[in-house]
């Protein structure tokens, strides 16, 4: 719903756009979609001149259709797989992240969201040697807790450093300053700004309830709102700016049945197009023996269902090695 | 800029006036001047003022922003965070084990949150903490102020000073083995009567209350900003009675949280948070969980459980970024918080326990 200003395209004046204006046509659907005989007739405007400007608005502001096979070949060239630096949660998402979707964990707290999160950034960022954008709106990140995920890759120090320097933190804790983060992302790429080694291939938010769960509810139909606009960025982002994005997100108690489900709503599962959900079976507080089982909820390639144990040690998110499985945690 | 004019924090009856105009990006507002836009959507000036206002400073602080400036969201690279952390301290809570499961103590940046069944410890361990944050930094301190918020009236000043003496011996004993110039000149000024004047408290009786002191807190901290840590001994008492709408309890602590996570950040303090138990019946057994609900679990960075082991207290962590989760026994002593130590035969240290408020525990027991 464009309005129509003066110089929008040549042919619009600013009389003309006076003239339509007084006959309720104000927008660009409302020019396009009229009846230009009629319009030409009651706004005393030549019709050949309107023709003209339809004809360019709509060359202007319409989508084009694109041809299947072309779409295929575009994102064979585009997208990419990025490892996410465990075998297991790999199997899980069909050989990892993909680029251009979004990827939801969700989970009880505890079940390990933030720990899966740092340990992609870390492996991105120096098995992949790509940049790293991790957004953080619930302060759990700690960069210690990078260094000794880097620490066990490698023991050369510089490469620390260089993969710690790859990884660029946001720290925001309400949704307007999220956007604004997001936002100024596109603009920074749009507008070529590299950094060191290349523009963000990943881009990690954890979490997206945290800034969201405030607004929603009630009567206010604002939350659900800004929740569209932040999956609408999120998902621009990742389509047009080839990026893989992963976002966490809660998990709340279904009313009527009492399963633990993840939060948010329907409106925000229909989002990402993968979702895993991290839990911790046969555990309680005072022992020392959890499972940390990830699932697959949701997922455009496989089949739901797949279930992986993944062992969040000191080295990060290893894979279950018979060696290991004998160790509690 | 092609930012959408949703994304823009304006009132929602703006927000929809302008859609309904047909303005759909940043730009075309960026275009037009305040009296057209009051005119097209039929807004008082000023308020078309305002609102341009808003979008011009959201659009440029964009265009302007460079990667040196700091203050605009806060972004920086993982290294520069790491040489933060680890210039931090952190808060000891004279507990070592608990301080080792802990990673050196409560941490700064980052809210804790106790739960445990009544008469525990968690008022005790909030107590000391309030007191421990005020240790000068030759003895391994922060030397910072502390504000503690109460919503259930368990602060007890006697209590306190007690901690407070303890501590300050402690400190005196360390000053007369090190005979060091700087240690004398800092005990000068750690007496009883600092400690206890520099800890703020706060009375919070029902959950607006509690709501209006956190949502003023930014400014207080702005002119006391030697305090290093925040305590809202329970979080969860005027949350749990008297609450009809239990979708406007979730959103009211989400949004309390994440407003303390900010105040956390921007002024670099901690925040302890304590919380009560509830039970949960399960299939086959009840367990006693957290209060407050899942929603609630993911608020706060770090958890630790005190719990009951016949005896002796139990402190567990459950949640933590960086630590893995461990369980250690702790004592509370007339001194304070202090560590279980294996009793020697020779002497029997007596462990008595001061509960002035709850039922003693074990009825009468000296080791």
């Amino acid at each position: 719903m464009v309005i129509l200003r003066a110089g929008l395209c040549p042919g619009l004046t600013a009389e003309m756009i006076q003239l339509l204006k007084a006959n309720s046509i104000a927008t660009v659907v409302d020019l396009v979609s009229s009846d230009l005989e009629e319009v030409a007739r009651k706004c005393c405007l030549s019709y050949k001149a309107l023709v003209a400007v339809r004809r360019v608005l709509l060359a202007q502001f319409s989508a084009f259709p694109v041809n299947g096979a072309d779409l295929y070949e575009e994102l064979k060239s585009s997208t990419a797989i990025l490892s996410t630096g465990s075998k297991s949660l790999d199997k899980l998402l069909d050989s990892g992240l993909y680029t251009g979707e979004v990827t939801e964990l969700t989970g009880a707290p505890g079940s390990g969201k933030t720990q899966v999160c740092l340990s992609i950034a870390v492996s991105t960022s120096h098995d992949l040697k790509q940049n790293v954008l991790y957004v953080d709106s619930t302060g759990g990140f700690m960069a210690s807790r990078l260094l000794q995920l880097a620490q066990t890759r490698t023991g050369d120090e510089e490469e620390q450093v260089e993969a710690l320097q790859r990884i660029q933190v946001a720290r925001v804790f309400d949704v307007y300053k999220m956007l604004d983060v997001l936002q100024e992302l596109r603009c920074s790429v749009s507008q070529q700004v590299l950094s060191s080694s290349g523009p963000v291939k990943v881009l990690v938010v954890d979490s997206v309830s945290a800034v969201i769960c405030p607004l929603l509810g009630g009567r206010q139909a604002e939350g659900l709102a800004l929740m569209m606009q932040l999956a609408r960025e999120l998902k621009t982002l990742a389509r047009e700016l080839s990026m893989a994005v992963v976002v966490t997100n809660h998990v709340t108690r279904d009313g009527s049945s009492g399963h633990l489900k993840p939060a948010l709503g329907r409106s925000w599962s229909f989002v990402p197009s993968t979702r895993v959900l991290l839990e911790s079976r046969e555990s309680t507080w005072g022992q020392a023996s959890t499972r940390r089982i990830a699932s697959l909820t949701k997922s455009p390639r496989q089949p739901t269902g797949i279930e992986v144990e993944l062992d969040i040690g000191s080295c990060g998110v290893l894979e279950e090695s018979p060696a290991a499985s004998g160790e509690g945690r | 800029m092609q930012r959408d004019v949703g994304s823009f924090p304006l009132a929602p009856g703006l927000r929809a006036k302008l859609i309904g105009a047909g303005f759909q990006t940043a730009q075309e507002l960026l275009e037009i001047g305040p009296c057209e836009l009051s005119k097209e959507i039929g807004i008082s000036k000023e308020e078309a003022l305002e609102t341009l206002q808003i979008v011009r400073r959201e659009c440029h602080s964009n265009a302007t922003k460079t990667a040196d400036d700091p203050e605009a969201v806060g972004k920086c690279t993982a290294l520069e965070l790491l040489a933060q952390e680890q210039a931090q301290g952190f808060i000891i809570t004279f507990c070592s084990a608990l301080d080792d499961i802990l990673g050196g103590g409560v941490q700064l940046t980052k809210i804790t949150e106790i739960c445990g069944a009544p008469g525990v410890g968690k008022t005790q361990l909030c107590m000391q903490l309030a007191v421990d944050v005020q240790i000068p930094e030759c003895f391994g301190g922060l030397a910072g102020e502390a504000v503690f918020i109460d919503t259930e009236g368990s602060f007890m000043v006697d209590r306190v000073v007690d901690i407070a003496t303890a501590c300050v011996q402690h400190c005196q004993l360390i000053a007369e083995t090190h005979q060091e110039e700087d240690f004398q000149k800092s005990l000068e000024t750690f007496s009883l009567e600092s400690i206890l004047s520099h800890i703020y408290y706060f009375r919070c009786h029902d959950y607006t209350e509690l709501l209006a002191q956190v949502y003023l807190l930014p400014d207080f901290l702005s002119e006391h900003s030697k305090v290093r840590l925040v305590i809202v001994d329970g979080i969860a008492f005027p949350f749990r009675h008297d609450f009809e709408d239990l979708s406007l309890r979730t959103r009211l602590l989400n949004g309390l949280a994440q407003q303390l996570i900010s105040i956390a950040n921007a002024h670099k303090l901690a925040v302890v948070l304590t919380n009560q138990m509830t039970t949960r019946i399960g299939q086959s057994q009840s367990m006693l969980v957290p209060a407050l609900g899942e929603s609630w679990g993911h608020a706060a960075t770090i958890r630790l459980i005190f719990h009951w082991d016949n005896k002796q207290r139990l402190a567990t962590l459950y949640k933590s970024p960086s630590q893995k989760e461990s369980t250690i026994p702790f004592h509370i002593t007339p001194h304070g918080f202090r560590d279980v130590h294996p009793p020697p035969p020779s002497q029997t240290p007596a462990e008595v326990e001061i509960n002035p408020r709850k039922r003693p525990r074990i009825e009468g027991d000296k080791q």
